[in-house]
């Protein structure tokens, strides 16, 4: 199932420690030589400033070596620098933790400088030590520490770039210790900026971010607990939709996978979310000349080809691929669980009667388990009057008493009044004096006469 | 001077030039013959005036004919031999005859005879100079004569007033005017003749002698045996010519000569295939680089003159000089870097000989004013205009298309010369140049012209060999042209990258990089050239859908070009014939000159037979799902729909014998449920011999055909059922009982067919709803007024412009998503180029940050 796995495709758009969870998983799962993933460990400690790990990592792989000498000079230069760091940054939270500066302390940032530069002699230069500081502290694995000094640094700073570098690093400090509320809302002000930035050249510059943005959030999303309802909300907005589409298809898996998740969204749930499925289906059958493994063939034999054996055979091989997925591997379960809901649902709708033994194969349960299965089916869902089990025959049968024709003609007009009023108060907004206005008023009357 | 025989029948003037000759011969030391027997002068004068206006076109032959005709003479009677004139003493001789009738014009002062003398001496003496020879004393001496005799009547006239009559007033006026003219050009000749007319003349004979210092000798030893000394004598002669020549083309008289050809040029009277000709001889004695390229720009230039007319093409063998005169040019340029041609220079004496040595060039380069650009897009230009005029389907438009070899090759010539000199501008053009001729051509094709190109000596750094695969040339070449700033090129660069992947089925890409582009949004605003590339992209990408079985995306894309019904002319593949307009021969022509060659062309009657099956297979099954009449009307494809009916409303249908009519019949086996026949039929339209990969190509079309027959099946036969059995079907339709249960359930699912499956009688069962008038009715009038609701909506946005400005609707949501996603695509336009670089380039975002922080401050 190595062909399946998507570390090497995430990696290039994560940061350098969040690649160190997912390499360390991938050692558990056995789907690569356990040296070659060492190997890689410590090609990414080495350019962090966690010299220690390296200096371990190295000593794992290569246990008759000697530990090269530069990782000592490195940790003597690390512990220098932090020293230095600490010192700088130290000044600065001194008066800003003094309790009568945080009182005077307001909204505007301009008005903070310059109060802090009247009586404290505060300058810029000494708040960016707070960034570099965190910055250090996140390089060699304090991440609570990095994100406390991040924090301060952005409400103070009023650089553009550093601070959209500290969200960055903010939100990753977050990620690693696994803050995941603080984590989310650090993605969605992240989230805001991107969208709304317009820097020269934005097109690509954003695609790039929101790519990368991606790839973040899915740590957020996989583990926060309403987050994958959160991740259809966002994966499915346009903009995601086709940066995903664009350069990194391969999301499509986690979209799908989240999607199959939350089969049944809680209430309340935005259009988007509840129609989740219809549209993936269609990126998935749109991409598929990029993009496919066994999540989303799983989606296209099932609901493009109705080919339920395929679907089943891919179901099988999904659950797999799953099982060996940083994100997906807790979800495993739950994903199999729905997917056979999903099954028996579509199934279901296009059949009549159906032998309960042939169904219980189409979702790989013993015959005991599937008539177990289908009652509960039955009782949750819409169809429970209709179908009924024989169990003389082994069958379900299945009633579909047409739709009444009465009842699409309702359904058809229902919206008409709500809309055609928006249309009127739309005119009458656009202004009495407007002239526009008289083109619809006539175009708009005969609608509501109809009505 | 044997024309003269010819030329005049009578004895008289025959007469008349023999003695002259004589004269000549007498006199051979001097062989200006000056003081020319008054009698004969006048005949001739006679003569020449009779013949005045063919003696232009004469001397012209004369050349040609000389040859010949000397040797006639010299085999009838050896004694002519010796008066045998130069051409030089010919026009000599000309130019006294006019002088004579300018004499004899003054004794009746008529000055409009005078004055068209004088013009046709000016002109004779500009030919001497093109020739560079050096100017006879006896101009000097008429133009010395006439300035006086001028001012002589223009006093004689203030004296006696109003005596001249209007017209020949005017001409002594103009007279007067030439003459200041001429005598100011020839400033320094004058003011010699008239301090020492006989020195002058000496100069001059002995500059003429030394001129030609060959033909005196073998006149003199004529008698011997006539076949030797024939030989003798034309290689003499020829060598008179040559020597001549290469005697005053020491360096800066090739520059002058240079310089008279180029005033001549575009002149009225201007003898073109003349000028190629003295060019190519200055070719064959130029010595320096220099001098090699500024007589090879203008020699290149005269060529391309050679036809003034815009309509006609130029003649082959001349275009074939060109270009290898171009390749001379590239191959000069490129082995002397301190050469440089550049459109614009600073000015520079035209008749110096330049070397880079020179102080006075910029960094040791000299720079020449031409443009090789400008050449190679003529010489392109020339070779579609030549392939426009030539019969498609006879040999010499094979022959023709050969020189698309040797063409190519020259443009890379080109494209190696501006890589080496960093010149973007003309670069971005030479690339596209080349991207034009291999585009639309299949990889043996390129590979057959790369491999041309890596024959000669000068390379390009794109090439087929570097790059691997042709789609590798031809990313690297649309790359390029992305990168360059010039946004025409870039177009019609990501155009023509479409194109070919269109070409090599490669759809997806294909596709995606049209929608990114957004030329859909732009394209009407482009030129028509562009417009025509578009249309055949499009119509290309059409194509390649349906050789991958994408029958859908094939209909839809070829869709719109047919409706238009102008297919051909929207593709540049003919002039589309309009009913009620008639075009002005200015547009026709215009029309006419935007055609492609045949040879590029797409086929039309493919393309109709790929929309008109793909149409079939989609409209077909749609037909047949629908039952009411109102909703018939709305059709997906009206240029099918249109033939249908047509075809419906025939009473006697014969054999198909056009495509159309195949895909017609195709269609009525198909609505009836018979697959096989439909098969057959499609199967059997000639046409798909064309297309690449035909036999996969069928194969596809009858697994098409196989599911859209059952499909119409479905849809037409089942209010007669209750229960039909999926094995039946399968065996009906031959295609495996999985695959039938897949079609079915999906007709089930998106609710086509209110039907459901029993899966242990192995059946689907049919649930049909008989529909009361009354419910039909109300079910139409509920979508109508659906629709009419949209359109009011739609109507209210258009005129607060914007979309879902002005309320939270559903469908205004719709529209702002639409919004959104063209917004994304266009950053997705940047994608071919972004994404690798952007991979690698991007690095970790934060650690980027960490990276460059470190550094600076522990060190």
């Amino acid at each position: 199932m190595a062909e399946y796995d998507l570390t090497k495709r995430i990696m290039p758009y994560l940061d350098r420690h969040l690649s160190l969870p997912l390499l360390v998983h991938l050692s558990d799962t056995n789907l690569f030589a356990a040296q070659d993933v060492q190997i890689a460990q410590y090609e990414l400690a080495k350019g962090t400033n966690m010299p220690d790990y390296a200096a371990n990592l190295f000593s794992q792989i290569y246990p008759d070596q000697e530990v090269p000498a530069e990782f000592a000079q490195k940790r003597q230069n690390t512990m220098l620098t932090h020293q230095r760091l600490q010192d700088e940054a130290q000044a600065v939270l001194d008066v800003i933790e003094n309790p009568d500066v945080a009182q005077a302390l307001r909204q505007d940032k301009e008005q903070n400088l310059q109060y802090l530069k009247d009586n404290y002699n505060l300058t810029l230069d000494q708040i960016a030590a707070l960034y570099h500081f965190g910055q250090f502290q996140y390089s060699y694995g304090n991440y609570s520490g990095a994100a406390d000094y991040l924090y301060h640094f952005r409400v103070l700073s009023t650089d553009n770039d550093l601070n959209t570098s500290a969200q960055w690093g903010k939100l990753a400090s977050d990620i690693l210790s696994g803050k995941w509320d603080a984590a989310l809302q650090e993605l969605d002000t992240l989230r805001e900026s991107i969208d709304s930035r317009s820097l020269p050249g934005p097109a690509l510059n954003q695609l790039h971010s929101r790519t990368w943005l991606l790839h973040w959030s899915l740590f957020v999303y996989f583990n926060h607990p309403a987050g994958r309802t959160l991740l259809l909300e966002t994966f499915l907005s346009p903009v995601y939709l086709n940066t995903i589409q664009t350069s990194c298809p391969w999301v499509l898996r986690y979209l799908a996978a989240a999607a199959i998740l939350s089969r049944a969204p809680p209430p309340g749930a935005t259009p988007r979310v509840r129609n989740a499925l219809r549209d993936i289906i269609k990126v998935i059958q749109m991409e598929e000349y990029q993009y496919q493994d066994p999540v989303t063939a799983f989606l296209k034999e099932l609901y493009v080809e109705f080919d339920f054996e395929a679907a089943q055979l891919q179901l099988g091989r999904a659950e797999q691929v799953l099982g060996d997925d940083f994100f997906l591997g807790e979800f495993s379960a739950d994903f199999l669980d729905n997917a056979r809901y999903l099954i028996s649902e579509a199934y279901c709708r296009t059949h009549q009667k159906i032998d309960i033994r042939d169904l219980s194969e189409r979702l790989n349960l013993s015959p005991d388990e599937g008539e177990k299965w289908i009652v509960n089916l039955i009782r949750e869902s819409r169809m429970g009057a209709d179908a009924k089990i024989d169990l003389d025959k082994n069958v379900i049968e299945i009633f579909r008493p047409a739709v009444p024709v009465y009842q699409t003609v309702i359904d058809k007009t229902r919206g008409l009044h709500l809309r055609t009023s928006g249309l009127g108060q739309a005119i009458s907004r656009l202004g009495m004096g407007a002239q526009q206005g008289q083109a619809e008023a006539p175009a708009a009357a005969p609608a509501v006469a109809v009505r | 001077m044997s024309r003269f025989f010819r030329n005049a029948g009578d004895s008289d003037s025959s007469e008349s030039s023999d003695s002259e000759e004589e004269l000549l011969s007498s006199d051979d030391e001097a062989p200006i013959a000056k003081p020319a027997a008054p009698a004969g002068k006048m005949n001739m004068d006679r003569f020449l005036k009779g013949a005045d206006s063919s003696s232009d076109s004469d001397s012209s032959d004369s050349e040609d004919s000389d040859d010949s005709d000397g040797e006639e003479g010299d085999e009838e009677e050896p004694q002519q031999a010796i008066r045998i004139m130069s051409a030089q003493e010919k026009r000599l001789v000309e130019m006294e005859a006019t002088g004579k009738v300018m004499e004899n014009a003054l004794k009746i002062n008529d000055w409009v005879a005078i004055s068209n003398e004088f013009d046709k001496l000016v002109r004779m003496i500009q030919r001497q100079h093109n020739v560079s020879e050096p100017i006879p004393p006896f101009y000097v001496r008429t133009l010395i004569s006439l300035e006086n005799s001028v001012n002589n009547a223009l006093a004689k006239e203030k004296e006696a007033k109003k005596k001249t009559n209007a017209t020949n007033a005017k001409a002594l006026t103009a007279m007067k005017q030439k003459i200041k003219k001429s005598v100011k050009e020839y400033e320094v000749d004058v003011n010699k003749y008239n301090a020492d007319p006989e020195a002058f003349e000496r100069e001059y004979t002995a500059l003429v002698v030394r001129d030609a210092p060959a033909p005196p000798a073998p006149r003199v030893t004529v008698p011997g045996s006539a076949g030797a000394d024939d030989d003798d004598q034309n290689g003499e002669f020829s060598t008179v010519i040559k020597g001549g020549k290469s005697m005053q083309f020491s360096a800066d008289g090739i520059l002058k000569n240079l310089q008279a050809v180029q005033e001549a040029r575009g002149k009225k009277n201007t003898d073109r295939a003349e000028q190629i000709r003295i060019l190519e001889k200055l070719l064959e004695v130029a010595v320096t680089s220099y001098q090699r390229i500024r007589v090879l720009l203008a020699l290149v230039s005269s060529r391309f003159d050679y036809n003034s007319s815009v309509a006609t093409h130029m003649p082959i063998e001349l275009w074939l000089s060109a270009q290898r005169e171009v390749d001379q040019l590239v191959a000069i340029i490129a082995t002397n870097p301190a050469y440089a041609i550049q459109e614009i220079t600073e000015d520079y004496d035209e008749l110096k000989e330049r070397v880079p040595e020179d102080p006075e060039e910029k960094d040791g380069i000299v720079r020449i004013r031409g443009s090789i650009i400008s050449f190679v897009d003529r010489l392109d230009d020339e070779f579609t205009k030549s392939l426009q005029n030539i019969d498609p389907h006879g040999t010499e438009y094979i022959d023709r298309l050969k020189d698309e070899k040797v063409l190519y090759c020259t443009i890379c010539r080109a494209q190696a010369f501006y890589e080496n000199t960093n010149q973007d501008e003309p670069l971005g053009r030479v690339i596209m140049r080349r991207l034009e001729h291999i585009y639309s051509k299949p990889d043996a094709v390129v590979q057959a012209l790369e491999s041309t190109v890596e024959a000669s000596d000068i390379k390009p750094s794109m090439r087929l060999a570097s790059q691997g695969t042709t789609s590798g040339l031809i990313h690297a070449l649309c790359v390029y042209l992305y990168k360059s700033g010039n946004s025409l090129l870039r177009t019609r660069a990501m155009l023509s990258h479409i194109y070919h992947h269109a070409l090599h089925n490669d759809f997806h890409t294909a596709r995606d990089m049209l929608l990114m582009s957004h030329l859909q949004e732009s394209i009407h605003s482009a030129d028509v050239a562009t417009q025509i590339l578009y249309n055949r992209t499009v119509v290309q990408l059409g194509l390649c859908a349906f050789r991958c079985g994408l029958i859908k995306e094939a209909q839809a894309t070829l869709l719109d070009i047919f409706t238009t019904q102008r297919v051909k002319e929207l593709l540049a593949q003919g002039v589309h014939q309009q009913r009620f307009q008639v075009l002005t021969p200015e547009q026709e022509k215009a029309e006419k000159q935007r055609q492609l060659p045949f040879h590029m062309h797409i086929n039309t009657e493919l393309l109709e037979a790929a929309f008109l099956v793909s149409s079939m297979l989609v409209e077909i099954p749609l037909l047949a799902s629908i039952d009411s009449d109102e909703l018939k009307r709305k059709a997906i494809s009206k240029p099918f729909r249109r033939l249908l009916d047509f075809a419906d409303r025939q009473v006697f249908t014969g054999p198909p014998e056009s495509t159309r009519d195949h895909i017609m019949q195709a269609s009525k086996a198909l609505q009836d449920g018979e697959w096989e026949q439909c098969r057959d039929l499609i199967q059997s339209i000639k046409i798909w011999s064309l297309m690449p990969e035909a036999a996969a190509v069928k194969e596809m079309l009858a697994k098409r055909i196989q599911e859209q027959g059952l499909r119409t099946y479905l849809f037409t036969y089942a209010p007669h059922y209750s229960t039909l059995s999926l094995s039946l079907l399968s065996r009906t339709f031959s295609l495996p009982l999985r695959a039938v249960t897949s079609i079915v359930s999906k007709m089930i699912w998106n609710e086509e067919l209110s039907a459901s499956l029993d899966q242990s009688g192995g059946v689907v069962v049919f649930h049909r709803i008989e529909l009361s008038r009354a419910q039909q009715l109300a079910q139409t009038i509920a979508d109508k007024v659906g629709a009419m609701l949209e359109q009011n909506e739609k109507a209210l946005d258009i005129k607060m412009g914007g979309t879902g400005g002005w309320g939270d609707r559903a469908d205004g949501n719709k529209g702002e998503k639409r919004g959104e996603q063209t917004q994304e695509r266009r950053g997705r336009g940047e994608r071919t180029r972004g994404t690798r670089g952007g991979a690698r380039g991007r690095g970790a975002r934060f650690a980027q940050g960490l990276g460059n922080e470190m550094p600076s401050r522990t060190g």
